[in-house]
């Protein structure tokens, strides 16, 4: 049994058998739910997923409108898009965070699920730290310097930015690639829709 | 290991480690600007790409500007990423550009995935050309504040520093320090290594550096 703290995989998928298989992949580690196809996957969706397995190519809402909707719901999940061939377009202007082609491994997925569970984990990171920067920057607006010299306060939340720093630094190598840093900007927000 | 120090005459910068991101800060028209792309200069004069994420600027003026700057250079690699909210229309396209020119546009400087691809495009076209090493200028934080906010602008600052750090590139950031309150500045001061503050001095412009050795270095002369 994986226990209730375990990330949670949406699988989307028509074909039951694969599905069935990508579930016996990744049935260990995590909580998996799965979904036959788009309308049902969007039933499926929560706050609570952290990870969508898409089929691109799926009778009725096809995968790339299925993205759109879980786009539009603005809930923080990662997407992987599954392909039959490898995509012609250019990953980085798409709004998905990865992609698998047909037929995948075993490792490959758990890889690829791996890799977008540590994203979310340097958006939560980033986002920490950004509130401690804040709270740090407040102190530092508002004390002297010899009052921040003496503060307790300060000195803990400066010990604690450090540690977050070295926490950030290590997450996704501190974002090694170009798919990365793309999806890690993308995440931040200040696109130009909103 | 970075030298600055032929523009900023101070031992603190004489080697800068790759991967470091300095915050330039000041008052309007102290040089800022200028004092950013003679950094990026004085790498492209030792054969470092050169990368200038601009978005006030046309990137046709950039380039013309830093050819004059860098007169007698060979192998010029230079990226602009153009990011003013007046759009494209003419001059330099996508992909219709000089041997070692590499120009992305871009909408808006609100539209953040699209600077970040462009600078991921000029960063990669860079690295092809063989600048291993190189120097990024980001000119100016003080108007993608303007269009995001400082949460924003926070983030995605750390979040390039750390993709200029993967590529052992170091990068130059401005900031209009009379433009912002405080607090903003606080916070944005924290997504850097060091900090360059500028002012207008009783002699003329001066500089001092901090962050990058223990204490701040003295105001000295630019």
């Amino acid at each position: 049994m994986t226990d209730s703290a375990a990330p949670v995989v949406l699988i989307v998928e028509d074909e039951p058998d694969v599905a069935e298989t990508y579930n016996l992949w990744l049935a260990e580690d995590y909580q998996v739910r799965i979904a036959g196809d788009g309308d049902e996957g969007l039933d499926k969706l929560d706050a609570e997923v952290d990870v969508v397995l898409l089929d691109r190519m799926m009778p009725g809402l096809s995968g790339d409108e299925v993205l759109e909707r879980i786009r539009e719901r603005e809930l923080g999940c990662r997407v992987a898009m599954v392909t039959a061939v490898e995509p012609d377009f250019d990953i980085l202007e798409m709004g998905f965070d990865a992609y698998l082609s047909k037929p995948i491994r075993s490792e490959e997925l758990i890889e690829t699920v791996e890799k977008l569970l540590e994203r979310s984990t340097y958006d939560r990171l980033l986002q920490k730290y950004y509130a401690l920067v804040e709270k740090q920057a407040t102190l530092e607006t508002a004390k002297s310097g010899a009052e921040l010299a003496e503060s307790n306060e300060y000195a803990q939340l400066q010990n604690r930015i450090a540690d977050l720093q070295d926490e950030l630094s290590q997450t996704m190598g501190g974002v090694e690639d170009d798919a990365d840093f793309i999806t890690a900007i993308q995440q931040i927000g200040g696109s130009e829709d909103t | 290991m970075y030298d600055l120090s032929s523009v900023l005459e101070t031992e603190a910068v004489s080697e800068v480690r790759p991967g470091t991101s300095i915050l330039i800060a000041g008052p309007a028209m102290t040089g800022k600007e200028s004092l950013a792309m003679e950094i990026l200069a004085e790498g492209s004069r030792n054969g470092d790409g050169a990368l200038v994420v601009s978005t006030g600027d046309s990137a046709e003026n950039i380039v013309e500007d830093y050819r004059d700057r860098v007169a007698g250079v060979n192998n010029l690699q230079l990226g602009v990423v153009d990011c003013r909210a007046e759009g494209s229309g003419g001059g330099l396209a996508d992909g219709d550009t000089p041997p070692g020119l590499y120009v992305h546009k871009v909408s808006s400087p609100g539209d953040l995935t699209g600077i970040g691809i462009g600078i991921t495009k000029c960063l990669e076209a860079l690295h092809g050309a063989g600048a291993e090493e190189g120097r990024m200028a980001l000119i100016s934080l003080s108007t993608m504040l303007t269009y995001t906010n400082r949460e924003t602008v926070f983030k995605f600052c750390h979040v390039l520093s750390s993709r200029l750090d993967a590529a052992g590139y170091i990068g130059v950031f401005t900031i209009d320090s009379g433009a912002h309150d405080d607090q903003t500045l606080q916070v944005i001061k924290q997504a850097f290594d060091g900090l360059i503050e500028v002012r207008d001095g009783d002699a003329g412009r001066e500089a001092r550096v901090m962050g990058l050795t223990d204490g701040p270095t003295d105001w000295s002369e630019l």
